[in-house]
C-alpha cells in the first residue's frame, strides 16, 4: 500500500511494523507510534470529517488534545465513541474509525447545503426563530436541528469496559512531561522525593520529540527517551503516560484520566479500559506547555490548513509531510523553524507570509528555502474545494494575489495552557508583550514553568523546571543529585505574536471557533446586538463551549471582541477554565462500583441458608433481607406472606432479626445515659429485663425506638430498627462527646457479632426449649415477658436469649455468636419441625407489626412526635431527656394533632392504601378539610380483611368514628371506621402466655 | 439433642477463590480466621488500671496513639481515644480486663492483603496514603474502603496490611478487592 506522505526516514514510529486501519471502511496502513491523525495523512488522506453546523469539510488542524477539527467515531458496536480526538487516537491494529457528521458520504455530503443557507445559521439564530410557537419546539425544531447539527453517535449497547479509580500520594506532582516536566521531575526524583509525572501523550517528551533540536550533544527526542528511562528506574517515581491530569481540587488534591486500554481494540483480561486518579500531591510543577493559536482566515477551515508547529510535529515526529507545497502564515519568528523543517522533510515553502510589517528575521531563512517572503500582508482565504489548493494573499488596500499550495501552516503565536490554574477560581493575567493570557494567583502548592507560564524559551524551560522540581523536592527534605542544566541553542527571534485577529478583506467564511463554526462574522454580530462581555459573547455564539473548550479559539474571539469594541483584552474580559482540561467519561468517574456493586451489600447469618430455601430477597438500605418464603404451588408473594401469618399465629415461626441494630453500653453512667436519649425511664430496669424505649431527636421528633435489655449492672443492650442503626450510633455518641462528657459510658456496635432469630408463635417455647442445654429453664415463671437471661444452646454455643414479640405471639429472640448462625437458624428450623415451623420473611413482619398497631418507618417518618404516637404517657416527666423541651412547644403539644390509630374498612371487601388521606363524612375532600393521613395498610390474615394504622386529627377521641380515606391519585375514596391499632389481641394475653 | 452448630466463616460459600497469578501473586488474599477479638473502651479515670492489666497479662503498652502493638498471640490496635480492638490468635480472656469490653469475635471479619502490589490494589478503595514513609509497620487508620468502614493496619515493613470489617461487609469487601486485584496478579482463596 503506497503512503505517499510518509518521509523515507525519521520520527519515533517504528517502520519495522505496520498496523492496518480503516477508515470509512476503507483499509490504510500505519505504525506503531503513530496516532491516527499521522497515519491518516501519511496516506495522503486530508478530508476526515465534517464540521459541526455548517458540514463544512474538515481535515487536521493540530497534532493534540486541542483539535477542534478531526473528530472521529473510533470502534464499533458496544465499544463504539464519538467526537474521538484522531490527533491523539493511538493507532493500533484493526482500528476502525469512521468519519462523522456526514450523509451519505465525506466526500459528498447532502446537509453541506447548510453553508448555502448559512445566514440561518449564524448566532442567535435558534433564539432568533424558534421561538414560536412554543408546542413547535418539542415536535419540530428540537428533532429538527439535532438531524442537522451534531457530530457524532453514542453506542447504543451498555459499556462493556470496566473503570478503575484509585488515589495516589506524593510530595511533587509533575503535570507535564515536556522539557520543563521533565526537568522537574528529575531534579526532585533524583533527590529521593516521591514523584508522579503525568502526561496525557504516551510518550514523555513534549515538544522535545516534535521539533528538531539538541539537548547537550543529543538530538532533542533522544534526550527525552533517556529522561523518561531514568525517571522510570528512580523507585519514588511514578511516570503515567496517556494520563492528563483534568483538575485541581483543594487541599492538594487533583483529578487524573488514564487512558490505561484505549491504545488497544481492548482491553487486556482484567484491565479497566480507564482509571481515574486522585492525587494528593504536597507540591505541583505545571509544565503543560502552550497551545499554538490559528490566525482567521477565509476558509481558514479547509483540509490543509494546519497550525504550524503541528506541521513540524507531523514530519519530525512521526515522518510524515503534511503537504508537498506549503505556504507559511506566521505572525512572529517560530516561522522560520516550520519553513526549516519542511525543506528538510523535502516539502516545497511556496511563499513565507509574515504578517508584521517586519519579517526581518525571517529573511535569510525564506531564501534558503527558495520562498517567495510576503510581509506586512495577509492571507485572505484559501480556495479549492474539500481540501486547500491555493491561498489568496492580500495587501492593506484589497490588492491580492493567488499563490498554489496544498497546505497552508499557520501560526498565531502561542497560548500558554493555563487551564489548571483556573481550577481554584485564580485569575489569568493578560500579558501584551506576548500576547498571552498567563498564570494570575496559582492553586496553593503549584509552580507553572516554562512555556505555560510565558517563558517559551527552551534554556528557560528547563531552568524554570529543574528549579521548581528541586524546590519542591527540599521543603520536603530532599537534597541532592539535583539536574544539571544541558546546553541549548537559543531560539532565533520571539516565538509569540499578536493577531491580525481578522483578515483584511473579507472571502469567505473565517473561522475562529472551529468545531462548534463560529466565525469571525458572528463575533461582530454579536458586538453589534450588543453581546460585547466575553461571558456574553461566549453564550451569544457558543464560542468555546464545544468539547475542545476552546484551547484554539478563546483567545482569538476574546482579541477580536476587543478589537471590534476598540477595548483592550483584559478590559473585554477574561476567559476563565472549569475542570475537566479535557472530558472524561462518566463511566471513569463512576470507578469499578457500579451496578449491584454501586453500594455494599450487607448479608445478615441466615443468608446462605435463605438462599437455599428458595427466598426472594428484598434491600432494606445495605442489608439483603429474606421476603418471603414461597412454597411449591403458591401463586404470589401474598399467598405466601398469608400462609407464614398464620403460621406464626397458629404454630410458630422463625425470623433473621439479625439486621436490627445492636449496640453494647458499657459503664458506670450507662444507665444514666439511657435516662437521657430516651423518653422513658432505664435506670430503673432491673438486671436481666429489656423494656421497649423511644427516643427523640432534638427538635422533639421521634427519632427511633427499639429494646434495651439490661444485662449487668453496668452493660446494657440495646436493639435500634434496622434503618436507623448507624444514626442511632451517632446520636449516642454525640450525646456522649458533647453533651455529657463527664458520664463514664462506652458503646460499641455489636450488630454484626450476634446472629439473633425471633421464634414467635404459640410453639415457640417448645422449640426454644428443644434447643437450650439441659439445665436452663425457659418457662414463663423463670423467663417472662420482657425477660432476658444468658444461656448456652445446642451443647455448649453461649447465646443470649430474650421474651420479646414483634409479633405479638408469645415469641423469643435468640441470639448466639454470628459464626454459628448458618447453624442456628438450620437447628431452630429442626427442632420447630415437630411443631408446624416455617421460616418467615419480611412481608409477613409487616403485616403483624400492623395487625400489632406497631409504629415502623412510615409513622416514624420525621414528622410525629411521641404523643401522635400514643405514647404521650410513656415520656417521663420526672427527668431531663433530649427532646423533651422541643416537644413541649405549642405546635408539637396540639391536642388536635393527628395522632396514630386504627382503621378498618365500612366494607370489609375494600381495600386500603398507605397516603390516603382522611376527611369527614360528607365533607369536601379539599385541603382545607384534610385531617391526617393513612401511614400503613396491609391485609390481615388474622382479621380477614384490611386493616390500617393512620394519623387521625384527635384520633384517639374518635373511636367508632366514619371517615373518609380519599386517594385521588389511584383513584380510591373508601369509608372507614376509627378503631384501636391493635388488630390482634389488644389485651396483650398471648405474649404473656 | 440437637446436634453441636458448627462454625462458619462470613465468606464461606459467598466467595469463590480466584487466581490471576500465573506466577509469583503481585496480592494475596486471605482471611485471617480463628481470630479473637474484642472492643476495648478505658473506663473513667481507670486508664492507668487498664494499662498495667495489659502490661501484665499481654505483655503490652497500650498505644495512645493510631498504633498497633503485638507480643505473642495478642495485639492490641488503637481504635479512637480510649478505645482499642484487641485480638488474639488464641482464646484470650479480653472480657476481665478492667474496662467497658464487648466481644467481636465474630462481628469484625480480618482480611489479610499482602504482596508486592498490596499498595497499589488498596488505593483503589482506600486513600490514605500506605507508603512505607507515611504508614509504617505498626501505623492503624480508621478510614474506609470505598463505602465500606475498615480499622486497617500494617503488620510489618513488608507490604502486608490487616483489615478489620463489620462481618456483614465482608462478602463485598472481598468481591471488592478481588476485582481490584484481579489485574494485578492476585491470589485469593479461603483456608480450609
Amino acid at each position: 500500500m503506497s503512503k505517499p506522505h510518509r518521509l523515507p526516514a525519521g520520527g519515533l514510529v517504528d517502520r519495522g511494523a505496520s498496523l492496518a486501519f480503516s477508515f470509512d471502511g476503507k483499509r490504510y496502513a500505519g505504525h506503531p507510534g503513530d496516532t491516527l491523525a499521522s497515519a491518516l495523512l501519511a496516506n495522503g488522506v486530508k478530508l476526515v470529517g465534517r464540521s459541526f453546523k455548517y458540514h463544512r469539510p474538515r481535515g487536521v488542524l493540530t497534532a493534540g488534545f486541542e483539535e477542534p477539527n478531526a473528530l472521529v467515531e473510533l470502534r464499533s458496536g458496544a465499544r463504539r465513541e464519538p467526537n474521538t480526538k484522531a490527533t491523539v487516537a493511538e493507532l493500533f491494529d484493526g482500528l476502525e474509525a469512521r468519519s462523522q457528521n456526514r450523509w451519505p458520504s465525506l466526500a459528498f455530503d447532502l446537509l453541506a447545503v447548510n453553508q448555502l443557507a448559512s445566514p440561518a445559521f449564524v448566532a442567535g439564530f435558534y433564539y432568533k426563530t424558534f421561538m414560536w410557537p412554543a408546542s413547535f419546539w418539542e415536535k419540530l425544531y428540537e428533532p429538527m436541528i439535532r438531524r442537522a447539527a451534531g457530530l457524532g453517535r453514542a453506542a447504543e449497547a451498555a459499556d462493556p469496559d470496566s473503570y478503575e479509580k484509585t488515589t495516589a500520594h506524593c510530595d511533587l506532582l509533575v503535570i507535564g512531561g515536556g522539557a520543563g516536566g521533565l526537568a522537574a521531575a528529575l531534579a526532585a526524583g533524583r533527590a529521593g522525593a516521591r514523584v508522579i509525572i503525568a502526561d496525557e501523550d504516551f510518550v514523555l517528551g513534549g515538544r522535545l520529540n516534535a521539533e528538531r533540536r539538541s539537548v547537550g550533544d543529543v538530538a532533542s527526542a533522544d534526550w527525552a527517551a533517556q529522561a523518561a528511562a531514568e525517571l522510570a528506574s528512580l523507585p519514588e517515581v511514578t511516570v503515567l503516560t496517556r494520563t492528563t491530569v483534568t483538575s485541581v481540587h483543594d487541599g492538594g488534591v487533583y483529578g487524573a484520566l488514564e487512558r490505561v486500554s484505549d491504545h488497544l481494540a481492548q482491553p487486556l483480561s482484567h484491565q479497566p479500559r480507564q482509571r481515574f486518579w486522585r492525587i494528593v500531591a504536597k507540591r505541583s510543577v505545571l509544565a503543560s506547555g502552550a497551545l499554538e493559536r490559528p490566525i482567521p482566515f477565509g476558509n481558514n477551515d479547509r483540509p490543509g490548513v494546519m497550525l504550524a508547529g503541528a506541521v513540524r510535529t507531523y514530519i519530525n515526529r512521526f515522518g510524515v509531510a503534511p503537504g508537498k507545497r506549503a505556504v507559511v502564515y506566521a505572525n512572529n519568528d517560530d516561522a522560520a523553524a516550520t519553513v526549516a523543517d519542511l525543506v528538510a522533510a523535502g516539502c516545497e515553502v511556496a511563499a513565507v507570509v509574515d504578517a508584521r510589517g517586519d519579517a526581518s528575521a525571517l529573511q535569510a531563512t525564506a531564501k534558503a528555502a527558495g520562498a517567495l517572503l510576503v510581509f506586512g500582508r495577509t492571507v485572505a482565504r484559501a480556495y479549492g474545494g474539500r481540501v486547500v489548493e491555493g491561498c489568496e494573499i492580500a495587501d492593506a488596500r484589497g490588492d491580492t494575489f493567488n499563490v498554489p499550495c496544498d497546505l497552508i501552516a499557520v501560526s498565531g503565536g502561542w497560548s500558554p495552557a493555563i487551564q489548571l490554574t483556573n481550577h481554584l477560581n485564580g485569575r489569568p493575567a493578560w500579558d501584551d508583550r506576548r500576547a498571552a493570557f498567563l498564570p494570575g494567583v496559582t492553586p496553593p502548592g503549584m509552580t507553572v514553568v516554562g512555556s505555560a507560564n510565558g517563558d517559551f524559551g527552551l534554556a528557560e524551560t528547563f531552568a524554570t523546571g529543574a528549579r521548581a522540581g528541586a524546590e519542591a523536592a527540599a521543603a520536603e527534605g530532599f537534597s541532592g543529585a539535583g539536574f544539571e542544566l544541558p546546553s541549548v541553542e537559543p531560539e532565533a527571534g520571539e516565538t509569540y505574536g499578536d493577531g491580525p485577529w481578522r483578515p483584511t478583506i473579507k472571502r469567505g467564511k473565517a473561522f475562529v471557533d472551529f468545531q462548534n463554526d463560529v466565525t469571525v462574522s458572528d463575533v461582530e454580530l454579536s458586538a453589534r446586538e450588543g453581546f460585547r462581555s466575553v461571558e456574553h459573547l461566549k453564550r451569544y455564539t457558543t464560542l468555546g463551549m464545544a468539547t475542545d473548550q476552546g484551547k484554539t479559539s478563546n483567545v482569538v474571539g476574546l482579541a477580536l471582541m476587543a478589537e471590534i469594541t476598540g477595548k483592550s483584552i483584559p478590559d473585554t474580559g477574561v476567559t476563565m477554565n472549569r475542570p475537566p482540561y479535557t472530558p472524561v467519561a462518566i463511566g471513569a468517574l463512576a470507578g469499578a462500583h457500579r451496578h449491584k456493586e454501586f453500594r455494599p451489600t450487607r448479608l445478615p447469618p441466615s443468608h446462605f441458608w435463605a438462599e437455599e430455601q428458595g427466598a426472594v430477597f428484598t434491600e432494606t438500605g445495605q442489608w439483603m433481607r429474606a421476603a418471603y418464603f414461597p412454597r411449591r404451588g403458591e401463586a404470589d408473594w401474598f399467598e405466601t406472606m398469608v400462609r407464614e401469618v398464620e403460621t406464626v399465629r397458629t404454630k410458630v415461626g422463625v425470623y433473621d432479626a439479625s439486621t436490627l441494630g445492636k449496640i453494647d453500653i458499657h459503664g458506670p453512667d450507662a444507665a444514666t445515659l439511657l435516662d437521657k436519649v430516651y423518653v422513658n425511664a432505664f435506670a430503673s430496669l432491673a438486671v436481666g429485663k429489656a423494656r421497649y424505649g423511644l427516643m427523640l431527636r432534638e427538635d422533639g421528633v421521634a427519632m427511633d425506638d427499639g429494646t434495651t435489655t439490661r444485662l449487668g449492672d453496668q452493660h446494657f443492650y440495646m436493639t435500634t430498627t434496622t434503618a436507623n442503626a448507624g444514626a442511632v450510633m451517632r446520636h449516642l455518641e454525640f450525646a456522649k462527646q458533647w453533651l455529657w462528657p463527664e458520664l463514664d459510658v462506652h458503646f460499641a456496635s455489636v450488630t454484626d457479632q450476634w446472629a439473633q432469630y425471633a421464634i414467635a408463635g404459640p410453639r415457640s417455647r417448645d422449640v426454644v426449649a428443644a434447643l437450650v442445654d439441659p439445665g436452663f429453664d425457659v418457662s414463663n415463671e423463670a423467663l417472662p415477658y420482657m425477660g432476658a437471661t444468658e444461656l448456652t444452646v445446642c451443647g455448649g454455643v453461649k447465646a443470649r436469649l430474650f421474651r420479646l414479640s414483634f409479633s405479638g405471639e408469645l415469641a423469643y429472640e435468640l441470639a448466639v455468636p454470628a459464626r454459628y448462625g448458618d447453624a442456628m437458624i438450620r437447628a431452630i428450623v429442626k427442632a420447630g419441625e415437630p411443631f408446624g415451623i416455617c421460616p418467615y420473611g419480611a412481608e409477613a413482619l409487616a403485616v403483624m407489626r400492623i395487625e400489632k398497631g406497631h409504629a415502623a418507618g412510615p409513622e416514624l417518618n420525621g414528622n410525629t412526635t411521641g404523643a401522635d404516637l400514643g405514647m404521650g404517657r410513656m415520656m417521663s416527666k420526672k427527668k431531663d431527656f433530649i427532646g423533651r423541651t422541643l416537644a413541649g412547644r405549642e405546635g408539637l403539644a396540639d391536642p388536635s394533632r393527628p395522632a396514630l390509630v386504627g382503621f378498618r374498612p365500612v366494607d370489609r371487601t375494600a381495600r386500603l392504601r398507605s397516603g390516603a388521606h382522611f376527611v369527614a363524612r360528607g365533607a369536601e375532600p379539599t385541603a382545607a378539610n384534610d385531617e391526617g393521613y393513612m401511614t400503613s395498610t396491609a391485609y390481615s390474615p388474622s382479621n380477614g380483611h384490611w386493616i390500617g394504622l393512620g394519623f387521625l386529627a384527635r384520633g384517639a377521641s374518635r373511636m367508632g368514628e366514619i371517615v373518609r380515606a380519599y386517594d385521588p391519585v389511584r383513584d380510591g375514596d373508601v369509608e372507614v371506621e376509627v378503631v384501636s391499632p391493635v388488630f390482634v389481641d389488644p389485651e396483650g394475653a398471648r405474649l404473656r402466655a | 439433642m440437637p446436634e453441636p452448630l458448627v462454625a462458619r466463616s462470613a465468606l464461606r460459600a459467598h466467595v469463590a477463590p480466584v487466581v490471576t497469578a500465573s506466577v509469583e501473586p503481585g496480592v494475596t488474599l486471605r482471611e485471617r480466621s480463628g481470630l479473637t477479638l474484642a472492643t476495648v473502651s478505658a473506663l473513667g479515670g481507670r486508664d492507668a488500671e487498664l494499662a498495667d492489666a495489659v502490661r501484665s497479662a499481654f505483655g503490652l503498652e497500650l498505644p495512645t496513639t493510631p498504633k498497633r502493638v503485638a507480643a505473642g498471640e495478642a495485639a492490641f490496635v488503637w481504635a479512637g481515644p480510649g478505645k482499642w480492638l484487641a485480638t488474639s490468635t488464641g482464646a484470650a480472656d479480653f472480657a476481665s480486663l478492667p474496662a467497658g469490653v464487648s466481644d467481636q469475635s465474630d462481628g469484625r471479619t480480618v482480611l489479610s492483603v499482602s504482596g508486592p502490589l498490596a499498595r497499589e490494589t488498596l488505593a483503589t478503595l482506600i486513600a490514605v496514603d500506605l507508603h512505607p514513609r507515611a504508614f509504617a509497620a505498626g501505623d492503624v487508620a480508621l478510614t474506609h474502603a470505598a463505602s465500606i468502614a475498615v480499622h486497617l493496619w500494617r503488620v510489618d515493613d513488608e507490604a502486608a496490611f490487616e483489615l478489620a470489617v463489620f462481618r456483614s461487609y465482608a462478602a463485598t469487601l472481598w468481591r471488592w478487592l478481588v476485582h481490584a486485584g484481579a489485574a494485578r496478579n492476585i491470589d485469593a482463596r479461603l483456608d480450609g
